[in-house]
């Protein structure tokens, strides 16, 4: 199975869960901004959690396909569609070869996921497929996809992914019609980022006002992080804090008074005092966030978030248990 | 008595779902930094099931676990938080104060100073109003501790500059190559990639301070000590095509 990128998009790179075992030589996680939609995606083919896939920053990409393909989407960043129709997403579809795909725009979120049955076959840096662009790790020298990239798959890992191909494969597109419930992972409110308090919390002045008012995304945000607008907060002790572990979903807040909210090419240390953490389960909203968005925050308890977070896994992990249990 | 963490008294404190922060200290501090170090070695000998990663800064140590594999474990408590908790603060008692750790690794990195690839040693010789000689002679006889790894990969901060070389760093931050040799303030160090960086630049090493193909990719951790070495150009690009 192979694609070839016709057009490549405003940002479009390899993401997996992410490069965990470097994190003491200064190697940032990276990975899927929303790893929720790019396990969803590849749950739905049939493949393993770690397998990696093409991550799209909103619409505009366009590929086709060179040859027949089991492919699934997930996010809300764009909608995929041929010329003539839009395709379901978070759901196995088969593709013949030589089709042209489209992503379209989908005002609800920024980021998407396309996940391919045995993954895509880039090599591995340092334990992972995932692209950081700073230091050129993954394929394609770690720089985002271009026009005319070929990306083939690894062969089929799976029982579920070889039924699945058996069953749907055809002269047309083909799905079946059942479809993963993504939102049932997620809140009903999307603008509404749940998180804890982080350690230097008292170190500012009636810092409980970040959990009243309104912060809007900046054109300032990319994959390290977002830039929050809204009103500044300011510092009850001059104390200066020594750089120390940070990681995705930590909130900062700069000299001037400003957030920061790290994303998953984050440095893995950072010197500005941690005013909250996002919850681990609610990092995927953040993801879906796009400049000129606004959210709130809400405080929940570092108990609540693990109990979440567990309780999330596990729910990932009967939801693959039950696909295959379908296929095999 | 702040740095005095050793005891059953652990500062620990979670930095989200699956990563706990031990508290060491607040100061920049030799002790400080064995301790750390000490503990971290420990840890890696003695893990706990799910921990797959540890980060040594200044004055923390930051342990990482996979909660959906941590819960399952047989430490007591019903929380992830709680079991690492208590596997900590058991594995500290263990630790005798005076127990020795191994001197970290003495690393001689080979610099080129000035010329093209050190911009800046001109201006810090100047601001300090001594000559470039005396800069390079102060920079390459200190040996420097490296505290932590961060910044970007490979990227080991640098404890031990001679006051006499602190030097404010540029308003406005311009690409830098890779191995170039920097002081910002009270710190000194070496860019593994080449990025943007507001470093005065002295410098610039041949040796490969990052290299993602290798097993272990960095060429510093937290611990090791580092000494400078004055190259000629004549040596630089010597090494440079080997």
């Amino acid at each position: 199975m192979k694609i070839r990128i016709i057009k490549p998009g405003l940002l479009t790179t390899i993401q997996d869960m992410g490069r965990v075992n470097h994190l003491a030589q200064a190697v940032p996680f990276s990975g899927a901004m929303d790893k929720l939609s790019a396990r969803i995606a590849n749950l739905a083919v049939g493949n393993d959690t770690g397998h990696a896939t093409i991550e799209f920053t909103q619409s505009g990409a366009a590929f086709v396909t060179e040859s027949d393909m089991l492919l699934a989407f997930s996010g809300d960043g764009a909608w995929l569609r041929t010329s003539e129709t839009r395709l379901p997403a978070d759901r196995p579809i088969f593709v013949p070869s030589g089709t042209e795909l489209y992503l379209e725009n989908n005002k609800l979120g920024n980021c998407s996921y396309l996940a391919v049955a045995g993954g895509w076959d880039v090599p591995e840096v340092l334990g992972s497929r995932s692209t950081y662009i700073t230091a050129n790790f993954g394929d394609f020298n770690g720089r985002c996809l271009r026009e005319n990239d070929e990306l083939p798959n690894t062969e089929l890992s799976t029982s579920t992914s070889r039924s699945l191909l058996t069953q749907l494969k055809g002269d047309s597109i083909r799905y079946p019609n059942w479809s993963i419930a993504r939102e049932l992972f997620l809140p009903a409110d999307r603008k509404t980022i749940r998180v804890m308090k982080g350690r230097e919390f008292d170190w500012f002045d009636a810092a409980a006002g970040i959990f009243l008012e309104s912060y809007t995304i900046s054109h300032n945000s990319n994959r390290m992080g977002y830039h929050l607008q809204g009103p500044q907060i300011t510092r009850a002790l001059p104390d200066e804090l020594l750089s120390t572990a940070v990681c995705p979903g930590t909130i900062q807040v700069t000299n001037n008074g400003d957030l920061i909210m790290l994303m998953a090419d984050c440095q893995t240390t950072g010197g500005y005092p941690r005013i909250a953490q996002v919850a681990a389960v609610d990092l995927p909203l953040c993801a879906q966030l796009k400049p000129g968005d606004a959210i709130r925050f809400k405080e929940i308890s570092w108990k609540t978030a693990e109990k979440l977070y567990i309780q999330q896994q596990h729910d990932l992990y009967k939801l693959a248990l039950a696909i295959a249990r379908k296929y095999d | 008595m702040m740095n005095n963490a050793v005891g059953s008294n652990l500062t620990i404190y979670p930095i989200s779902e699956g990563a706990v922060s031990i508290e060491f200290g607040n100061i920049i501090d030799e002790g400080i930094s064995q301790q750390i170090n000490r503990f971290n070695l420990l840890l890696s000998e003695k893990s706990f099931a799910g921990m797959y990663q540890t980060v040594p800064a200044y004055t923390s140590l930051t342990i990482f676990y996979h909660p959906a594999v941590t819960i399952k474990s047989g430490l007591p408590g019903n929380y992830c938080f709680d079991k690492v908790c208590n596997y900590l603060r058991q594995l500290n008692s263990e630790v005798s104060p005076a127990s020795t750790i191994p001197e970290g690794e003495l690393v001689y990195i080979p610099v080129y100073y000035g010329g093209k690839t050190g911009p800046d040693l001109d201006f810090v010789a100047t601001y300090h109003q001594i000559t470039t000689e005396e800069v390079i002679r102060l920079h390459s006889s200190a040996v420097y501790k490296v505290y932590m790894m961060g910044f970007i990969p490979g990227f080991a901060y640098l404890g031990g500059l001679n006051d006499l070389l602190e030097t404010p760093r540029k308003t406005t931050p311009v690409k830098v190559p890779a191995g170039s040799v920097g002081i910002a303030g009270k710190q000194t160090g070496v860019y593994p990639l080449a990025v943007p960086g507001g470093w005065q630049i002295i410098g610039q090493s041949p040796v490969e301070l990052f290299n993602a193909a290798k097993e272990q990719p960095a060429l510093l951790k937290a611990g090791d000590r580092v000494k400078f070495e004055a190259i000629s150009l004549n040596d630089f690009e010597n090494y440079r095509r080997r």
